[in-house]
């Protein structure tokens, strides 16, 4: 059974007299272990369809399944649900909590599952270990490099043991050393069986995935 | 995610911004302190004047004189010399009276060895320790024999015993007043009371006495009325008016010649006037508690605003619209909260200060503390919510991208 099933999807806005189409018909999808890349310029719809893999927007046609989910049938607290349990985010801006430890921060999705203070402090610094940030838990971001803030950010994505790890353009505010880091660890964890999708603009970021997903004026090409 | 968590994540949240937290809390403790202290001053306001009522007499009935009309010209209440010593006498079999005693008066200069001053002296009887609620210092009250033989004996209030610089030692020794000696038998217990009505400052002397030395005729200026039993108030207060009408052949739907203060009558008057007055200032408090809600609810949008990114970032990593609703509600109720009872305390901590001063001491009122953290409870949800609504309601991915 695939991770991911994508079928006939379109995403269509109404703002105001004019719809804008930003997805059209899109066909995908991604089985478990696999580690793909979804590359397109800006404007070609990847970050629409970024947010509706990663369940913070709804198609406005087709059917998306997500781990055996179908979102169609799901409310927004539904959605909520289903990103806690199946989905770990990492972001191009990293996107940690201010004025949070960084062991807070990969805590934090653990409360939304109902885990008690003792578990989810041990499983972030478990996760935190894993990354190669033992020693740094109780630092805040501002304290933390550019490279390091991101591994705190995947340690959050891999807090839950989420089914999917979707990363938009996790190299993208870092600099080259810590960019190929960043990728080799994606690797790494892909090595071990992590299902792993990445959306990049960067050509020579998405050569490093094992399949790669053409995106352009809101149409999959390949 | 349980409310644990919650309160954990507000108090961390409030922990980082102490001065802007502190600053939100301001206008709710200003709003609960003066509640709480405005209510206790009420409160023991209200105490200290019942208090004082209440050493006037117990269950006390007074008969005064009525109006006296000349031609067409009507005098003040009491200005007439209508009642009598015998009206005093009837009263005292009307069932259910406890004891009567009857007041003439008149303003003497006493002097005793090199001190001298002016006072009442009050001509009345052995009822009067009860009537008025008198207990003495030392020495004895008037008896019964002292009013039939009509002696020169003499009890003092306590004011005037110190203006005379008498004490205990005092008791036997002659006083002077007006001239004509007469021996100290007792000092009351002082009872308070300030100003005006000093009711301290007095000699009481048999009626008899008063009568052959210092007041002719017998009109009295006042009968105190004892009533067996609170109960008995209302009835035994008709009965005297029955009598007096009587007496006095007054025709029936006459205007009487005489009125009759009922003391239970002027607690319940007093304690309703002041019970308004709490009220009232109770009010015009908790605007000020409302004003603080709206500095909560001021700060919390802003909050909102300010972190918005955060809010995005929370909702993608699993946070439902109630988990960021609740976040929101329960860190402006921690601030309400926080504030409501730093404000019962210095509202506790004022109203004792203004009781010592005052002189009623500390009331201590556990319902007002209920009441006053209750009601910032409620500021802080009611005030709460709409920010914390508009929190839950954010679109994540428009709040991921808010800068």
């Amino acid at each position: 059974m695939p991770i991911i099933w994508v079928e006939g999807v379109g995403r269509t806005y109404h703002t105001g007299r004019i719809d804008v189409t930003a997805l059209v018909d899109v066909n995908l999808s991604v089985q478990p272990g696999e580690f793909v890349a979804v590359v397109g310029p800006s404007g070609s719809g990847k970050t629409t369809l970024m947010n509706i893999l990663g369940c913070l927007d709804r198609p406005t046609a087709g059917r998306y399944i997500l781990d055996g989910t179908s979102i169609a049938e799901l409310d927004d607290d539904g959605l909520a649900a289903l990103r806690s349990r199946a989905i770990g985010f990492v972001f191009q801006s990293y996107n940690l909590l201010p004025r949070a430890s960084a062991l807070d921060n990969v805590a934090t999705p653990l409360i939304y599952q109902g885990v008690g203070r003792r578990e989810r402090e041990a499983r972030a610094r478990a996760a935190l270990d894993r990354l190669g940030l033992g020693d740094r838990i109780h630092h805040e971001p501002t304290e933390l490099s550019g490279g390091q803030q991101q591994r705190v950010a995947i340690a959050r994505a891999l807090v839950t043991e989420p089914a999917l790890l979707l990363a938009d353009e996790p190299t993208g505010n870092l600099d080259s050393a810590s960019g190929a880091e960043v990728m080799a660890l994606l690797h790494e964890l892909n090595a071990s069986g992590r299902t792993i999708v990445l959306i990049t603009h960067n050509v020579e970021v998405a050569a490093a995935a094992n399949r790669q997903i053409h995106v352009r004026d809101g149409r999959v090409l390949s | 995610m349980n409310a644990l968590d919650l309160v954990g994540l507000a108090l961390s949240r409030l922990r980082t911004s102490r001065l802007r937290a502190a600053l939100t809390m301001l206008g709710v403790i200003i709003g609960v302190a003066s509640v709480v202290a405005l209510v206790a001053v009420g409160q023991g306001a209200t105490r200290g004047i019942t208090t004082q009522l209440q050493s006037l007499g117990t269950n006390l009935l007074t008969v005064n004189p009525g109006q006296a009309t000349t031609g067409f010209t009507r005098g003040g209440l009491g200005s007439a010399s209508t009642l009598t010593l015998e009206d005093a006498a009837a009263i005292a079999a009307v069932p259910g009276v406890a004891a009567v005693a009857p007041e003439i008066t008149s303003q003497q200069i006493v002097v005793a060895g090199g001190q001298n001053t002016t006072t009442s002296i009050i001509g009345t009887t052995a009822d009067y320790a009860t009537v008025r609620n008198e207990t003495m210092w030392v020495g004895t009250f008037l008896t019964p024999a002292s009013d039939a033989y009509k002696l020169n004996v003499a009890v003092l209030g306590a004011t005037t015993a110190d203006d005379l610089g008498l004490g205990a030692s005092s008791i036997g020794t002659d006083i002077a007043i007006a001239g004509i000696p007469f021996r100290v038998i007792g000092i009351m217990q002082p009872k308070g009371g300030a100003g005006f009505l000093n009711q301290d400052d007095e000699i009481l002397i048999p009626v008899g006495a008063a009568q052959d030395h210092f007041v002719s005729g017998d009109s009295v200026r006042t009968i105190g009325v004892s009533v067996a039993s609170a109960k008995q108030m209302t009835s035994v207060q008709a009965a005297i008016t029955t009598l007096l009408e009587t007496r006095h052949a007054i025709p029936v739907g006459g205007t009487d010649d005489f009125t009759i203060n009922n003391q239970t009558q002027l607690l319940g008057a007093v304690s309703s006037v002041s019970t308004l007055l709490t009220v009232l200032l109770a009010g015009i408090a908790s605007i000020s508690l409302v004003v603080g809600g709206i500095g909560i609810m001021n700060i919390m949008l802003v909050s909102v605003r300010e972190r918005t990114r955060e809010i995005g970032i929370r909702k993608a990593i699993g946070a439902r619209s109630r988990d960021i609703l609740l976040q929101f509600l329960i860190e402006a109720l921690t601030l309400s909260l926080l504030g409501g009872v730093v404000g019962i305390v210095i509202g506790l901590l004022v109203s004792a200060g203004i009781g010592q001063y005052a002189g009623w001491g500390f009331v201590f009122s556990p319902v007002t503390v209920i009441v006053a953290a209750g009601f910032s409870a409620v500021v802080g949800v009611v005030f709460g919510v709409w920010p914390a609504r508009q929190a839950a309601r954010l679109d994540p991915i428009a709040a991921l991208r808010y800068e």
